[in-house]
């Protein structure tokens, strides 16, 4: 008995060693890349769309040949959308696995409690493709202009709500806005910054309503916001409470415009809200239906044929799949080491996404965040699409499958 | 006055929700003094199987119903078996967490069946909106109202007017009597769990076209639940019925007239208030029958 223990324990030492050392070897081989999100529970939808749009960019690049030779290795871990898991598996993907970049995750708590982790003692670069609280990128480091690992290609969420209230305002018309907004999560940050846009364009919101999670039915809200002549609603909430939202402005045949921050921006809204979803009107970062470009399509396709359904949230796995090549165009310049990585991204002159096409710097040293205000886009649900709003001198317009110009009455949203 | 009327409606209509789950607290209560904590997942799991019964597999409501009652009735005994008896029969008070135990294994059990999107099941009768003058209602809406008075009515008549019914209230007067009547408390037991489980899935059969299926949906309306059914009287099967509706009519006159940030402040600081006046609820008897 005693024999055998030792014997254990010799085989688990060699099992030990040779795992270290595999793991030493494979880090020169292949250039390895990191992603901690949520796979599983409630979030999952979101870090499983981060997931493939990173595996599909790592294939391509590596298809091509990989960065100079070199394939590039895609690392995954689940945390779970729990904060403690995320900044753990950070530190093993950099300790252990030896990772030089990483993609961020699902949470924006997590983002904001691994930043100075990621900034004081990792210091490996990190770009966020979801979260959207505006701090991740505006950390400390920032604020100290000491050197920033943390860089987004999303949303954030000051970008946002100014975003949706200039829009509002300057291309729709409106100058009584009122607020309902979800008393939890992100929905009450959200409501902060728009009640601070809306002040700073000096037409203060002319109701600011909130709701639970637990509630179905919305009627006392939304006769409030009737009755204190809402000209359009601005939500900041989730597809669920959305959903109900709707149906209940179906039930009381309120025609109020109606536009809210991207959690609905995804396929999940439509499905539960159905034709009551008609003609709402969302901030994003990328429309996938509608005609498209033929990058975009043939990626949309291999995406079909890889996972057979479409795709569960748009702006998060392109965003991944852009932040995967991206990283492959500055390590193919700058090589390997993680702190000239980040000063390479701070470096991009001009980046081909597929969400956006950057002719200008990508980031700056000031400016960690891709996307700004100026490339979020209006998306209205028609039919069960999500078609951008695009704009001319006869006001807002959608452009269908068909190819057909459809103007958008700003009275009701409807299509003309 | 339209305003006030408006929301009154969508208010009472919400509150029926509540009396639809909160009676399912006082059945085991009565038997036994003990209560599944986790009631809104177990609403929750009768949803999700109208989903997959009716939405997915493509039965009609028929044969949904049925099926649905049998399963709940099932998971019912094994709920029992495994959260309430064993530690009941140790004269242990376990059952609080060993119910909501259970709870928490269903949620995550959804969310790995049935994923976590909140997903549609279409409205029994359409999705047409029915109009009194100009007040709207759903026609689900009106389902969820009348599905609850015809079961709190069959519940007083099993009560009242039935043998069985009559050894529920005599275990909840005597459990040893009662035995020594020739009664099998064991059994009875049983029974009110199950009548638990199979009502928990009744009524989310009945909203999960409001509600949408997904697992959390019943988690805080089984909350609401169990504040409506403290504040009735855990005993008081009438009371539970009257104070769902006005409970629910409440909240939806406090969001209208004042904010919905401060419509759960009200709620339940009217709770503890009738905790502090009337333990046993408005509707309650003063305990003290069951020495």
């Amino acid at each position: 008995m005693k024999k055998y223990t030792r014997r254990m324990a010799i085989l688990a030492t060699a099992a030990v060693m040779t795992l270290g050392t595999t793991g030493g070897s494979k880090a020169a081989e292949t250039i390895r890349i990191g992603l901690s999100a949520a796979l599983t529970g409630p979030a999952a939808f979101v870090g499983v769309s981060i997931r493939r749009g990173a595996e599909m960019a790592v294939d391509a690049i590596n298809a091509k040949g990989g960065i100079s030779g070199k394939k590039i290795e895609l690392i995954v871990r689940d945390d779970e959308h729990n904060p403690v898991k995320t900044v753990a598996n950070h530190r093993e993907l950099v300790e252990r696995e030896k990772v030089i970049a990483m993609l961020g995750t699902t949470n924006s708590a997590a983002m904001l409690a691994t930043a100075p982790i990621i900034n004081d003692e990792l210091k490996v670069p990190i770009v966020a493709p979801a979260t959207d609280a505006t701090k991740i990128t505006e950390n400390q480091a920032w604020e100290q202009k000491r050197d920033n690992y943390v860089f987004r290609l999303g949303m954030f969420g000051r970008g946002q709500a100014n975003f949706l209230a200039n829009t509002l305002v300057q291309k729709f018309g409106y100058k009584k806005l009122g607020l309902l907004t979800w008393t939890a999560g992100w929905g009450v940050t959200g409501r902060g910054e728009l009640n601070r846009r809306l002040n700073e364009l000096g037409m203060p919101a002319v109701a600011d309503e909130t709701y639970d999670t637990a509630d179905t039915d919305m009627t006392p809200q939304i006769l409030k916001l009737r009755s204190a002549g809402a000209e359009a609603i601005i939500n900041y909430g989730l597809a669920r409470e959305n959903a109900f939202v709707t149906r209940t402005k179906q039930k009381l045949r309120d025609t109020t415009p109606y536009a809210s921050a991207w959690g609905i921006a995804a396929p999940a809204f439509w499905k539960a809200a159905g034709a009551s979803g008609e003609g709402v009107l969302t901030s994003t970062t990328i429309s996938i239906d509608g005609p498209q470009s033929a990058e975009r399509k043939s990626v949309l396709d291999e995406y079909l044929s890889r996972y057979g359904e479409k795709i569960d949230g748009p702006p998060f796995f392109f965003a991944a799949y852009d932040v995967v090549n991206l990283l492959a165009q500055v390590i193919g310049k700058v090589g390997e080491d993680p702190s000239a990585i980040r000063a390479g991204l701070e470096n991009v002159p001009e980046f081909k996404g597929l969400i956006r096409h950057f002719k200008r710097p990508v980031f700056t040293r000031q400016r960690h965040d891709a996307l700004t205000e100026a490339d979020m886009i209006l998306g209205r649900w028609t039919n069960g699409q999500l078609l951008e709003v695009q704009y001319d001198g006869s006001g807002p317009y959608v452009v269908l499958d068909s190819n057909e110009k459809k103007y958008i009455d700003t009275k009701t949203l409807a299509l003309k | 006055m339209e305003f006030f009327l408006h929301i009154l409606i969508s208010g009472i209509a919400t509150g029926a929700i509540y009396s639809l789950i909160a009676v399912g607290y006082s059945i085991t209560f009565t038997t036994m003094r003990v209560l599944n904590f986790a009631l809104g997942m177990w609403v929750m799991i009768g949803g999700m199987l109208t989903l997959t019964l009716n939405v997915m597999l493509g039965f009609n409501l028929l044969i949904t119903l049925p099926v649905l009652v049998a399963v709940m009735a099932i998971l019912g005994v094994v709920g029992e078996r495994v959260s309430i008896y064993p530690f009941f029969r140790a004269g242990s008070d376990v059952w609080i967490m060993s119910t909501l135990a259970v709870g928490f294994l269903f949620i995550n059990s959804a969310q790995l069946i049935w994923g976590h999107n909140p997903l549609p099941v279409p409205s029994f009768f359409g999705d047409g909106i029915i109009m009194f003058g100009p007040f709207a209602i759903f026609p689900q809406q009106i389902l969820v109202i009348a599905t609850a008075f015809v079961i709190f009515s069959l519940l007083y008549l099993f009560y009242y007017r039935t043998l069985l019914g009559k050894a529920f209230r005599a275990i909840a007067y005597s459990s040893e009597v009662t035995s020594l009547m020739g009664i099998n408390t064991r059994m009875i037991c049983i029974l009110s769990y199950v009548m638990t489980s199979v009502l928990a899935g009744v009524a989310g059969f009945i909203i999960v076209p409001i509600t949408f299926a997904e697992p959390q949906m019943g988690t805080v309306l089984g909350l609401k639940a169990f504040a409506v059914a403290i504040v009735a009287g855990l005993s008081a099967p009438r009371g539970i019925l009257f104070c769902g509706l006005a409970y629910g009519a409440l909240e939806a006159l406090a969001s209208g007239y004042f904010y919905t940030g401060v419509r759960d402040i009200l709620g339940f600081s009217l709770m503890i208030l009738v905790l502090i006046l009337r333990p046993e609820g408005l509707f309650g008897k003063p305990t003290g029958e069951r020495a």
